[in-house]
């Protein structure tokens, strides 16, 4: 208590290093030995170092252990630091505090253990300390016991902070010998005149509690324990973090000899969007060479015309294109009937000596054959631009249909799963470890073998979150197609169908945060401009078809891939030239040509509806890259980047600008934020809805939330769920702004009641993990409480569920 | 007994978390078409997520408000707050509760609760909340000692402490260099730093100024009405990105006067900066007074008054020079002019300037010529002091253009 007359004598200004230093080179090197004015050119400077630091001076290359900027996900985790209980006995600090956040994942159970020797240790030296220390310990109590204690850390640390600042005090011994004069001059915080609360002059009741405290101290010092901070060391990108479910890259022997398990033929099996099971598959493609059976199992989920194609790859994994255009031309004549209903065009398909024909022409501009074979909205989908090299393989293939045209074997797309059997459920293996067998029997969610195995099942995956059990689906269905494990490397036809599978697969897998494995699935496919992956390299197949059989989907999450995986520059490489191709698809259909730059004639209709996409195309884009910008902390280029997709959405302008605004927010720039909420209000006078508008309570929240006006910015919200008493943001939000008001208790009940009432909305990751951290912050037993949130997860939610929410681990 | 009773377990629990600002949670956009295979399946899925914006899925930042996750870093200057939480695990009701929350620095020790009233009495599941800040003045090691006593039901006095340990980082790194121009004014540049790993907004970096000077902020182009920052739109900066500030003092008229006050060193003023990160998380800093040492003059001061920027090739031009006695004694002085090889000085030389009394300055209008083309120094003024029979030489006292008459007419 006697040290509050240190700041007393020196209220505003705390000199950390003390007095100013000032070198003795500076006296001779600055006053000019004879007076000569200087001229502006050579005027001889000062360079002074402010140093802030005393001894605990820490450069952030030395911290660098706790916050490195290198990958993406500690970019992402920078504002995280291992906080580190320490304990009463000097001896029990361990080096907690030096723990690398690159180690985090791997030291976390360790450390667990660790910190459970430490607490025993810790009871250790306190009974023993006890007997000899008792009679000090009573006299030394409060603050003087502990200064002992914080000289002993101290010592502890200084050697860590101070070595690696000796290299930092010869760079600066370097420049003093330039010819410039370094000063090292101390910076110090500052009291501002609304200073803080509680500065803090002696309390009486202080003096009573150590009276009162004199007594117990040396019994009742018991362990502390503090889970808080070492608790929330998991990092906050979950997204980021392999979740404990990595697949292997054993193949599963099982895998070969058909979907085990799943043998029985389902009887809805007739339905149009079924396929059978792949026990059958082998008989498919033994006999692939004469018939088309297989026709029938890979059906069309789209209205274009789709032609299935037998794979050579599962026979023959030598035959090379020729020979499989041969064999499925016989089959393509046939084929196109099938689709007679959707595709009028198709139902006049003509015999094989057109099919020849228009295959002549399909390179070409012929309007006739192209009119004839392809559907309108199939080009305007499908449209891609080719790179060079592609194009003139492309037309190589459309001119040579006879003879033989010979395409490197790197320059074609040969996928293959990579992994396989990703199945797990987190969910449920959390329940065993936490709750027992007899528990986890409870958690029922549908696995890939549970569901048809056909495209029906894989929605049905999809739609109930259970995006694992889908991943394994695909792997199935496209291991049906030739592309299964270890297949990677070896040639094998692509249709629709397999590009839409291998769609789905990286777009779950993303979605799961694996994006590793997504990446190595991808590999093979390059930057998706392989000649095999158009149809014009199957012109029997798909007589007349042009363009891109990646669906264009495909293409954006290949180019958003590599900034999950600290890669965004290669992200924004591929980000931009797609805007270049839509771009460019959207300046043809605007001068009056074709989406590829031929002179195909459009009807208006088709040219609005080909314009309309390709600029939502061009949108997403754009959202991609600013998204990208936005992860990589360009807020300049981000900012710009969202603005300019207002033009191209003017519908979503609204929540552009609010979400420039949260940008700002986030830099701590709130005027410009407010600046963009303005507008935001103004755009909602525009579009005239009368009551004020959601949104514009939601921006005046944040801006109070900013001006750590937590009452307030807990107002608007309560004002937006008078509005809309359902919205989850707001809900969220304003019990969050309770917490920070000192109403635990009510926080909690806010969010408990709605995750009780509502779980369909609320069993989010994000308000789970406030929720857990209330619990964590409330009582002891928190766990218990976290199990029961597990436990209506349980019901609910698929094996995609992310459990890192519920920090129960 | 007195065993047992050191590994009783307490009938309240003390909880601590650092409330830093929330942070806003941010989704991850898959999308498809609706002629991919998902259908309208992922769409619908972004649009059943409550953390996407409606109405414009693919926007990456959403609304939702997460708590911190961590304990994150701490720099000097800013605020740390922190939630705590007292709460009774047992099923009787304690008495007299009384919590007390201490930062404990190196050089001091604050109380930083808001109440020092005990609470009488907590029962079962209920809890003590206090909400603590502290602008943190120091750097290093900080340590917040949280103290719980209480009563029992049976009477029994209890008492506990926990520890917290932080380490408080220094944000900025601050360089400042001056400049002497040929008039009085003095330049200020200052180079900032951001050494955090987190974008900051710089909300105010400003020079206060000793009583001696005025000061003008040279970081924004006046275009217009208004000034736009020489940075840019955007004004944040990057971690390790440093941003040059500007300012140029001048002595106020009543210190300009008297040369001599200004001798030395001499207290310029100190930087004030204010910065913001996530969600407006603020922080303050100055710096201390920041010194300079004032170019010597010695005894005699020569400066200029006017002097032509340009002027032609072997054509006389004029300039005025200022002669200040700094010393403490009055001089008789002898002006000597000395030619380079590039200027003439037009004029006797050996004049005699009569008395200068201390502090006294005089006029002295002077002419030249210079026989080089190109930027030429102008040098080889002598004065002597025929008291003390010193001579004090001025060379480089100010630079000219000379450029060929003929030439520039062309052109």
């Amino acid at each position: 208590m006697d040290n509050n007359e240190t700041p007393a004598q020196r209220p505003v200004t705390l000199d950390i290093t003390g007095a100013v230093e000032v070198k003795p080179s500076l006296s001779a090197a600055v006053i000019p030995p004879e007076p000569s004015l200087l001229p502006s050119s050579d005027v001889h400077f000062q360079e002074e170092s402010i140093d802030l630091g005393g001894e605990s001076f820490i450069t952030p290359e030395e911290d660098s252990h706790s916050m490195p900027s290198e990958s993406l996900m500690d970019k992402l985790n920078d504002q995280m630091m291992e906080s580190v209980m320490i304990s009463d006995s000097p001896n029990n600090s361990e080096e907690d505090d030096v723990v690398p956040m690159d180690n985090l994942l791997e030291q976390f159970e360790e450390r667990e253990e660790e910190q459970a020797a430490a607490v025993v240790k810790e009871t250790l030296v306190a009974e023993e300390k006890k007997e000899v220390v008792e009679e000090k310990v009573d006299d030394l109590i409060g603050q003087d016991t502990t200064e002992i204690k914080i000289e002993a850390v101290m010592m502890q640390t200084s050697p860590v902070a101070s070595s690696p600042e000796e290299p930092l005090e010869n760079v600066k011994q370097k420049l003093t010998t330039d010819d410039q004069d370094v000063i090292t001059v101390s910076i110090s915080a500052v009291t501002p005149e609304d200073s803080t609360p509680s500065s803090g002059s002696p309390k009486p009741e202080a003096a009573a509690l150590e009276t009162s405290s004199k007594g117990t101290t040396s019994k009742d010092e018991s362990i502390p324990v503090c889970t808080i901070f070492s608790q929330g060391s998991q990092p906050k990108v979950q997204a980021l973090v392999p979740d404990g479910f990595q697949p292997t890259l054993i193949k599963s022997p099982s895998f070969s000899s058909g979907t085990g398990g799943s043998t029985e033929i389902t009887p809805s099996q007739l339905a149009p969007l079924v396929c059978q099971p792949s026990p059958s598959l082998s008989k498919f493609f033994s006999d692939s060479g004469h018939v088309n059976p297989a026709t029938d199992f890979f059906d069309s989920f789209t209205t274009s015309s789709f032609i299935s194609i037998s794979n050579p790859n599962a026979e023959s994994p030598k035959s090379a294109a020729p020979t499989e255009r041969q064999l499925s031309a016989s089959s393509g004549s046939s084929l196109p009937l099938q689709q007679a209903p959707v595709e009028p065009a198709l139902a006049t398909a003509p015999p094989q000596p057109f099919t020849q024909l228009q295959a002549v022409f399909s390179g070409g501009d012929d309007p006739f054959a192209t009119a004839l074979n392809m559907s309108e909205a199939d080009k305007r989908y499908d449209a891609w631009l080719p790179s060079e090299e592609t194009r003139k393989v492309l037309i190589s293939m459309a001119m040579q249909q006879y003879s033989q045209v010979f395409v490197e074997r790197e320059r074609l797309a040969m996928p293959g799963l990579k992994f396989d059997n990703l199945q797990g459920d987190a969910v449920k293996d959390l329940m065993v470890r936490l709750m027992g067998e007899q528990a986890a029997m409870k958690r029922q969610v549908l696995t890939a073998n549970s569901v048809e195995q056909s495209f029906l099942g894989l929605k049905q995956l999809i739609s109930t979150k259970n995006w694992r059990a889908a991943v394994d689906l695909t792997g199935r269905l496209l291991t049906a197609h030739g592309q299964g494990y270890g297949k990677a490397g070896q040639p094998s036809s692509h249709n629709t169908d397999s590009l839409q599978l291998w769609f789905v697969r990286l777009a779950l897998l993303t979605k799961l945060s694996l994006f590793q494995n997504a990446e190595m699935e991808l590999e093979p496919f390059g930057n998706l401009d392989q000649p095999d992956l158009y149809y014009e390299y199957y012109p029997t197949v798909y007589p007349g078809r042009r363009g891109s059989m990646v669906p264009f989907s495909m293409r954006v999450l290949h180019a958003e891939l590599p900034q999950y995986l600290g890669k965004p520059q290669e992200s924004l490489d591929r980000l931009h030239s797609m805007r270049t191709v839509c771009q460019t698809i959207l300046d043809n259909l605007e001068q009056g040509l074709a989406e590829d730059g031929s002179m195909i004639n459009l009807t208006q209709e088709n040219r609005q509806a080909s314009l309309q996409l390709w600029k939502s195309r061009l949108s997403r884009v754009l959202y991609a890259v600013a998204n990208c910008l936005l992860m990589m902390k360009d807020y300049v280029l981000a900012v710009e980047t969202y603005h300019s997709i207002i033009q191209y959405e003017p519908q979503q302008k609204v929540q552009l600008l609010s979400g420039i605004g949260r940008i700002f927010l986030q830099i701590g720039d709130i005027k410009t934020a407010e600046k963009y909420f303005l507008d935001v209000e103004k755009a909602t006078l525009e579009k005239g809805s009368g009551t004020t508008d959601t949104c514009v309570l939601m921006n005046r929240a944040f801006i109070y939330l900013s001006q750590n006006n937590y009452s307030d910015a807990h107002s608007s919200f309560a004002e937006v769920l008078k509005i809309d008493p359902k919205n989850p943001v707001a809900n969220n939000n304003a019990a969050v702004c309770l917490l920070y008001l000192g109403r635990l208790k009510e926080s909690l009940r806010q969010l408990e009641g709605l995750v009780q009432q509502d779980p369909a909305l609320y069993l989010h990751e994000s308000v789970l993990f406030n929720l857990t951290t209330m619990y964590e912050l409330e009582s002891s037993r928190s766990t218990q409480k976290k199990q029961a949130l597990l436990e209506s997860v349980a019901c609910r939610e698929g094996d995609s569920f992310n459990t890192q929410c519920l920090k129960l681990v | 007994m007195e065993v047992n009773q050191a590994k009783q377990e307490h009938l309240l629990a003390l909880k601590v978390m650092r409330l830093t600002k929330p942070t806003l949670f941010t989704n991850m956009p898959v999308t498809c078409e609706d002629r991919d295979l998902p259908g309208d399946l992922f769409g619908r899925l972004m649009k059943e997520d409550p953390s996407t914006i409606k109405g414009a899925e693919a926007l990456m930042l959403g609304e939702m408000l997460t708590l911190p996750q961590n304990f994150g870093n701490i720099f000097l200057g800013e605020t740390f707050s922190s939630y705590i939480s007292v709460h009774n695990d047992s099923t009787q009701e304690v008495k007299d509760i009384l919590v007390k929350a201490d930062l404990q620095t190196s050089s001091q020790r604050l109380n930083l609760s808001a109440s020092n009233n005990a609470v009488t009495e907590l029962k079962p599941e209920s809890c003590i909340d206090d909400v603590i800040h502290h602008e943190v003045k120091e750097i290093g090691t900080h340590i917040l000692v949280c103290a719980v006593s209480y009563t029992t039901q049976a009477g029994e006095k209890l008492y506990f402490r926990k520890f917290f340990k932080f380490q408080v980082l220094k944000p900025l790194d601050v360089k400042t260099k001056f400049y002497n121009a040929e008039t009085d004014e003095v330049f200020l540049e200052a180079q900032i730093q951001n050494i955090t790993t987190s974008p900051m907004f710089m909300e105010k970096v400003s020079l206060e100024p000793s009583m001696m000077y005025n000061v003008t902020e040279l970081n924004t182009v006046e275009t217009g009405d208004e000034g736009t920052s020489t940075f840019g739109k955007m004004s944040y900066l990057q971690p390790m990105d440093t941003r040059q500030y500007l300012y140029c003092l001048k002595p106020k008229s009543e210190f300009a006067e008297k040369a001599g006050v200004i001798k030395g060193v001499t207290v310029i003023g100190k930087l004030d900066i204010v910065w913001k990160t996530n969600l407006g998380e603020k922080g303050r800093l100055q710096t201390s007074q920041l010194q300079r040492m004032a170019p010597g003059y010695g005894d005699v001061r020569l400066s200029l008054e006017m002097i032509p920027d340009t002027v032609n090739l072997e054509e006389p031009f004029d300039i005025t020079c200022k002669i200040t006695n700094c010393s403490e004694r009055t001089m008789d002085l002898v002006l000597e002019m000395c030619n380079t090889r590039s200027i003439h000085w037009c004029g006797v030389s050996g004049r005699q300037l009569g008395k200068v009394s201390p502090s006294a300055s005089l006029s002295l209008p002077l002419k030249l010529l210079s026989s080089v083309q190109g930027l030429q120094s102008i040098s080889g003024l002598r004065l002597t002091d025929t008291f003390l029979k010193r001579t004090y030489e001025y060379d480089d006292i100010a630079q000219v253009c000379v450029v060929c008459p003929y030439m520039s007419r062309e052109s």
